[in-house]
């Protein structure tokens, strides 16, 4: 009975560990992810070099803004390349002494001593472990580890969405839509997963569904605000003040 | 006080009922004063995702696995997550489930309790105790009910049976009745909202014994309905007066009983059959008709009779279930459901009308000062109040035991305890087996919680916005309500007019 009285007195003290500091993006780009979910660290810019062009840019890229994060963030990049280069060579030394072909070349660039152990150490592994080997490594190299998603609006032309490729070896992928086309841009809520979020999307002439911006990272509502205000505001220009009206209805 | 209070129930529009319609009105009307309300129902075909209808009502069709009749599938904790979200999003505090039979209503009042969140249950329907499904189904209610602020039940009978279902205290169950909208159902000779008839006194119509009366019957023809015993009235109260004609809507498995009954009689020409009518036909119908026969075995509430007195028809009904609560006394002739008592209270009613016994001119306006959905908004909201401590046990119960006669039920019904312990003693008591399946179902909900809590947290999950209201220009309580009234009449006016038009467009069909 004992134990069950504390289990009822603890209960309710959800609150306090319920209300812990609130994610709020950071927008205009002084971002600080203070926070251990990766989910959270999302950093919102937005980047208007002339008045009839803006950016809207979401992306989960860590900020690199202090010297160790932007050494290790270096340091990390080079590590990749090396491991990369190093599982590439591997695969080609492989296949030349398995065809008895020479393998002078690393020879001359790394030097005669490499050569030799790189060819023993190739040879003593087999093909069948060797080949899915070093294409995983060549696989979690190649990862990007953050996604990008932007939004570029060109007042009088239309606008055009990318989300950044989940590996290096892709490109992105861009669509770009004409103003003319753009019959629409609403923000609204739908049912992903387990939960409810919010979407910003943009109606097409002549296309049966709407096209979802940030479709990866959906994020927060008032970053989406941010960038419909903002993205009306260039595609229609001076419609601001009914604009931002009309959001509230939609929202 | 406002309050953000989420409808959950299987059963909403686009599938049309009488649950369906309270929800709407019950949630616009609540919303006209001031609250904000959202409903949670599964998607339909046709109707997914999130959606916004009149006056801003937010409705979450939540993609769900449908089984039987519009129910979902029991799965009891995987639609905790989204229920989650959704109340964190919305910033809920108050569950109202309806309808016993709806699943997603007694998950949602489960997780709502886990939450931390006020529930409350309305119950639409009777239920037997004596076969298997009912069992089963009084059951799953208690365990639904065991840990519930407060239930509303739409009759007084509905409460008895619904008090004993669920082995509740009566105190913490309150009545509250459906409504009609009144305007909708107005008699033939009041077409517009300004010719009040209410001082118009005149002597009241008869019906000469050469004139044919009309006897109008609209009900899903099932047997819980009473269609057999329609069957059987029939060709007797033919026989009692010759010019009687019957105008029967709807349909069920029981229509080829119906027919062939009238093939058997030859009955063709005084009998009409319909076949099904949408509920916004129900006026064009009922207003066909001076009698409104409605023989069913049992109903908890019976909107259909209190919508045809407000057409104008004099009620035949069977003394079942919430129905002798429903109308006065002069509006109804009572039978007993039996062949005999119905054919001999239909006689009754025909003999009044022919006497011109009876001024169904006068209860369109009665009804409509009886019922309406303002009011039952209005008891809903002290309900509201009275489980989130707005009001005291005291006030909320008015006076009923001294304070300390009540303190085993003030646990259940005044402002409950949401510590887990105290969920699991009211649980507890539900059965031998049932209730340590009930506890071991609550604490797994609980420790799901926890895990939620932690992996998807409440700060990530953002906040949606409300739908801007219109402000009142004055904040006085009274001027508003004339405000409500001024846009309701406004409403109604323009509904008048479509139906006029509707109207002016039928004589061609018939």
């Amino acid at each position: 009975m004992e134990a069950w009285a504390t289990l009822a007195v603890v209960s309710p003290s959800f609150d306090a560990w319920r209300r812990t500091k609130s994610t709020f993006m950071n927008v205009h780009g002084n971002s600080e992810s203070r926070y251990l979910t990766p989910h959270a660290m999302e950093t919102f810019t937005v980047l208007q070099p002339t008045s009839s062009t803006v950016s809207f840019t979401v992306s989960t890229r860590p900020a690199l803004r202090t010297i160790p994060t932007r050494l290790s963030y270096y340091v990390s990049i080079i590590i990749k390349i090396l491991l990369g280069a190093l599982a590439l060579v591997a695969l080609w030394t492989k296949w030349r002494t398995s065809s008895a072909k020479p393998t002078a070349i690393i020879g001359w660039m790394l030097g005669d001593a490499l050569e030799v152990w790189l060819v023993n150490t190739v040879n003593r592994v087999q093909w069948m472990y060797l080949a899915p080997l070093a294409g995983a490594v060549i696989y979690s190299v190649s990862r990007r580890g953050y996604t990008e998603e932007s939004l570029l609006v060109l007042s009088s032309l239309g606008l055009q969405t990318r989300t950044s490729a989940p590996s290096y070896l892709s490109t992105s992928t861009t669509r770009f839509i004409p103003s003319t086309s753009i019959q629409d841009i609403f923000i609204h809520e739908a049912f992903k997963g387990f939960e409810v979020r919010f979407y910003l999307a943009i109606v097409v002439k002549g296309e049966e569904d709407v096209v979802v911006v940030f479709p990866k990272l959906l994020p927060k509502r008032e970053v989406l605000e941010e960038v419909w205000r903002g993205a009306r505001a260039c595609l229609y220009g001076g419609g601001d003040a009914p604009a931002k009206e009309k959001g509230k209805e939609k929202a | 006080m406002p309050y953000n209070i989420a409808m959950v129930c299987d059963f909403f529009f686009p599938q049309p009922g009488g649950v369906e319609s309270h929800i709407y009105q019950l949630s616009s009307k609540l919303i006209d004063r001031g609250h904000k309300v959202i409903i949670i129902t599964h998607a339909y075909a046709g109707r997914t995702g999130i959606r916004y209808l009149t006056n801003g009502l937010k409705v979450y069709h939540v993609p769900f696995f449908v089984i039987y009749r519009e129910t979902t599938f029991p799965t009891v904790f995987s639609f905790f997550p989204i229920f989650r979200s959704i109340m964190i999003r919305e910033q809920i505090e108050i569950v109202h489930g309806h309808a016993s039979l709806s699943n997603l209503c007694i998950e949602a009042i489960l997780h709502g309790r886990t939450m931390g969140l006020r529930t409350v249950f309305t119950d639409h329907s009777l239920f037997g105790f004596a076969d298997a499904g009912s069992i089963l189904t009084n059951k799953l209610l208690k365990f639904a009910l065991s840990d519930i602020d407060h239930v509303i039940c739409v009759s007084h009978t509905c409460k008895e049976n619904t008090v004993l279902r669920a082995s509740l205290d009566p105190l913490m169950v309150s009545v509250i009745p459906n409504a009609v909208v009144a305007e909708n159902f107005r008699p033939l000779s009041q077409l517009s909202p300004g010719t009040h008839q209410r001082n118009a006194p005149g002597p009241p119509p008869r019906i000469s014994p050469q004139d044919p009366i009309t006897i109008v019957v609209i009900s899903r023809l099932f047997y819980n309905k009473g269609t057999d015993l329609l069957i059987a009235a029939i060709p007797r109260i033919m026989a009692l007066d010759l010019n009687v004609r019957f105008i029967i809507a709807g349909s069920g498995p029981k229509a080829i009983d119906l027919e062939q009954m009238i093939e058997r009689n030859v009955l063709q020409d005084q009998v009409e059959l319909l076949g099904p009518v949408r509920h916004e036909e129900v006026r064009d119908v009922m207003v066909r008709g001076h009698i409104y026969l409605h023989p069913s075995l049992t109903e908890a509430f019976g909107t259909v009779i209190v919508e045809a007195a407000s057409c104008g028809l004099y009620v035949v009904c069977t003394r079942v279930g919430g129905i002798p609560e429903v109308l006065p006394g002069h509006m109804t002739e009572f039978a007993k459901p039996e062949e005999d008592d119905i054919v001999a209270a239909t006689g009754r009613a025909i003999a009044a009308l022919r006497a011109g016994k009876v001024r169904t001119e006068l209860f369109h306006n009665q009804v409509k000062q009886m019922y309406s959905w303002t009011d039952v908004a209005q008891r809903t909201e002290r309900v509201y109040d009275g489980i989130s401590g707005v009001l005291s046990p005291d006030q909320f119960y008015q006076g009923v035991g001294a304070a300390g006669a009540w303190t085993a039920t003030r646990g259940r019904a005044g402002v409950q305890s949401f510590a887990l312990i105290e969920r699991l003693k009211r649980y507890y008591g539900c059965g031998i087996w049932a209730g340590k399946l009930f506890c071991l179902c609550v604490i797994v909900d609980y420790l799901l919680y926890v895990v939620l809590e932690i992996f998807a947290p409440r700060s990530r999950i953002d906040l949606a916005r409300n739908w801007p209201r219109k402000e009142l220009p004055d904040t006085n309580t009274k001027s508003k309500d004339t405000d409500m009234t001024k846009a309701e009449s406004g409403i109604t006016r323009k509904r008048s007019a479509r139906q006029r038009r509707e109207r002016k467009g039928e004589p061609g069909d018939d």
